[in-house]
């Protein structure tokens, strides 16, 4: 099958990481997956890309290619519009798909008391009059089942075993817990489980750092945008507790930076974990030389990393995991070897690609 | 006919005058035509509509960008009318080989964002049938269409004999000598020899105005992005004494053009390169003034007939309009003359018989 994938393309971006992954593991098994566009420098906005992403293949030659897959995040204008007239002469509507990356073809929903899937209720009609305008069909990141007919769940992320981390190459463990991620409606799950947890433990482990940006205060300009919640944070919380809040990394640094630390904790935005959308960093988290906890339900770490994700999570427990992780991080290297085989199993690149060639050929 | 037309009208700029006249045109014709789109309350005589049901012709009317509608209204005008029932009118020529004409170009990204391969394959997907509005289109393939036409019932004054219209001409009180209604957009080199052309008899017929953005200061943003074709000389102007005035609306055109003896008419380089025709090729034609035609010798006679060839000044400007005022009556017999060869040839009732003739041929196979 030929793919054509027409994204916001970003350099330092997990979906464009993903897709690449796909180009790669798509022509193994013999599909043509591109970026839509003229192809790209090595280095984008100053982030030198991975090497994988420097052979990523990008086409302008919409003739040469039989989907088209539009892919969301944030924005719904991201498409220059003679590139939209092309590709919408060319494609025709039943070989046009959406992948909703940033579940935005869901109903209004608050989570939480303060994340939301829109902004409110005109923007969700905007978004869904433009999904329906473009294409009957919508692949959401999902592991939970479709809920609409013009819905397929598909996970779409993946895991890439080529890029786990040698523990021999990794770098020496400068932290205990590191969290890695820009604070964008965290800090529910950072005030209500991290920070208690933290105070009763803090003076039994090392060093505590939140890599990212936002850790630092809520940017002047959220408050005029109305969006202090999504960068509410502690500051003095985090100085009580000698928490560290160094600079975001290059997507490129992720896994080398995780690696720095013995225990890595993942947190999700509300919103996307209460529908069930994966991002590509449930994967990576599990690629660094660390053990990472994760701040998601029980059942949903089973559902993406087998038995050995429940033994993973943090919710009601977190002081206890945590100590438990810095005493016994070789039971918890198995726990993630584990996870590793069992995303090895069901979570390869190449399931991926047959999962995409599948839903697209019905 | 329902036809439809694609393309972003604005009372300011570009073909809002002839969308209106596909309008009317249709509505005496027994035709139903429309702009696709939301009503615009300052263009209460254009119809618009989203209805694309029924639909038996979708003419894409392009000259920039935003011509083609935003999303979601792209793709449902796209999914809604089969592409055999579309055709692209290009009227600024982008559907060619990248061209360069003094300043003047059909593609430039750092104007619009965009190259010459996407503009190619932006209008090769809309539609098999490429229309350009030049007799002699340059790629094979594309389709001869002027779109813009006369309206022989807008005349402001269609006196029935030339002498009628000297006489009337010659006595009538007029504000300024010239008078010459458009944006200045690749056509200052053109101007700027007119008026030192002008210059002798500019004592005797009167003075210039100029009417439209930017004709009294280069603009910043063009300053800033390096873009040429916005030139323009304010003490020069100052010095020829010739008055630059606001832009207008498309429906105060004829009117200014009348408060003046002579309306120069001017074709940017690339249009005069390509042999396009304008709104303004025939819209001159309607005002109460005299045109004075700056274009190709060539052009003139295949546009608007052998007789029009006498309103195109030779070396000296100011010498053909000194003329023209000691003796009006044969100009004024070439600009009757030239009104009947336009009212037979380039009508919008022509317009339609020709666009409904190409329905009817491509129907039949053919392009």
């Amino acid at each position: 099958m030929n793919i054509l994938f027409a994204i916001e393309y970003r350099g330092n971006a997990g979906n464009t990481h993903a897709i690449s992954n796909y180009i790669k593991v798509g022509a193994e098994l013999g599909h043509n997956i591109a970026f839509y566009g003229p192809s790209q420098p090595q280095v984008v906005d100053g982030w030198y890309l991975p090497p994988e992403m420097q052979t990523a293949r990008f086409s302008t030659d919409l003739k040469a290619f039989d989907r088209i897959i539009y892919l969301f995040e944030s924005k719904l204008h991201h498409l220059k519009r003679l590139n939209e007239v092309g590709m919408l002469g060319t494609f025709p509507r039943a070989r046009r798909c959406i992948l909703d990356a940033d579940g935005r073809f869901n109903p209004y929903i608050v989570v939480d008391g303060y994340d939301r899937s829109h902004r409110d209720e005109a923007e969700l009609a905007e978004w869904v009059d433009y999904y329906e305008a473009l294409a009957d069909r919508v692949i959401k990141p999902t592991i939970a089942p479709a809920d609409d007919p013009r819905v397929t769940a598909i996970p779409f992320f993946g895991f890439n075993p080529d890029e786990v981390l040698d523990p021999a190459k990794a770098p020496p463990k400068k932290y205990d817990i590191l969290h890695v991620g820009h604070n964008w409606y965290r800090w529910k799950d950072v005030s209500g489980e991290l920070l208690p947890a933290f105070e009763q433990i803090r003076d039994q482990v090392g060093e505590i750092a939140f890599l990212g940006l936002w850790w630092d205060g809520v940017p002047d300009w959220a408050h005029a945008m109305g969006l202090e919640p999504a960068y509410r944070v502690d500051t003095e919380a985090f100085r009580r507790l000698r928490i560290r809040v160094e600079p975001p990394v290059p997507y490129t640094d992720v896994i080398w930076a995780m690696s720095q630390a013995r225990i890595n904790i993942f947190t999700q935005r509300p919103f996307l974990a209460h529908v069930q959308h994966l991002t590509l960093r449930y994967f990576e988290e599990f690629c660094a030389d660390t053990i990472p906890l994760l701040m998601l339900k029980d059942d949903l770490a089973e559902a993406v990393y087998g038995p050995a994700g429940r033994e993973l999570t943090l919710p009601g427990r977190a002081a206890e995991k945590i100590l438990d992780a810095l005493k016994r991080p070789d039971h918890y290297r198995q726990v993630v070897e584990d996870a590793r085989r069992y995303m090895l199993t069901h979570h390869s690149f190449r399931h991926r690609v047959e999962e995409l060639v599948t839903a697209l050929s019905d | 006919m329902r036809i439809l037309l694609v393309t972003y009208v604005d009372p300011w700029v570009r073909s809002v005058a002839t969308v209106h006249k596909w309008v009317a045109a249709g509505r005496a014709l027994g035709h139903d035509v429309a702009v696709y789109g939301d009503p615009n309350p300052e263009l209460p005589g254009i119809k618009f509509t989203t209805d694309l049901a029924g639909v038996d012709l979708a003419l894409f009317v392009i000259q920039v960008v935003s011509d083609f509608p935003e999303m979601p209204r792209l793709v449902r005008v796209l999914d809604g009318i089969p592409r055999e029932r579309r055709v692209v009118v290009d009227l600024w020529g982008h559907f060619n080989d990248t061209i360069r004409l003094e300043h003047d170009f059909n593609h430039l990204e750092k104007l619009d964002g965009h190259l010459g391969w996407e503009w190619e394959e932006a209008i090769a997907a809309v539609s098999d049938t490429i229309l350009q509005p030049t007799l002699a289109p340059q790629r094979p393939g594309v389709g001869s269409f002027l779109f813009h036409g006369y309206d022989p019932g807008a005349v402001t004054k269609p006196y029935e004999t030339a002498a009628d219209a000297a006489a009337a001409w010659r006595d009538s009180r007029r504000s300024y000598g010239v008078m010459y209604v458009g944006n200045n957009w690749q056509r200052w080199a053109q101007v700027r020899r007119f008026m030192e052309q002008y210059g002798p008899a500019r004592s005797e017929i009167g003075k210039t105005c100029l009417v439209g953005w930017d004709w009294g200061a280069r603009p910043e943003w063009a300053v800033k992005q390096g873009i040429a074709g916005i030139d323009t000389d304010p003490a020069l102007l100052a010095e020829l004494g010739v008055e630059v005035r606001p832009a207008v609306r498309f429906d105060e055109v004829k009117a200014l053009l009348g408060e003046a003896r002579f309306a120069p008419v001017f074709h940017r380089p690339l249009f005069r390169h390509m042999g396009y025709v304008t709104i303004r090729t025939f819209e001159t034609f309607e005002a109460d003034a005299l045109p004075v035609l700056m274009l190709p010798r060539d052009f003139v006679s295949a546009i608007y007939g052998p007789a029009a060839l006498a309103l195109v000044p030779g070396d000296d400007v100011a010498a053909h309009m000194k003329d023209a005022l000691r003796r009006p009556e044969p100009y004024w017999q070439a600009v009757l003359q030239t009104r009947a060869h336009l009212a037979r040839h380039h009508s919008f009732a022509r317009r339609f018989e020709e666009i409904a003739a190409l329905v009817k041929d491509r129907g039949r196979g053919g392009r």
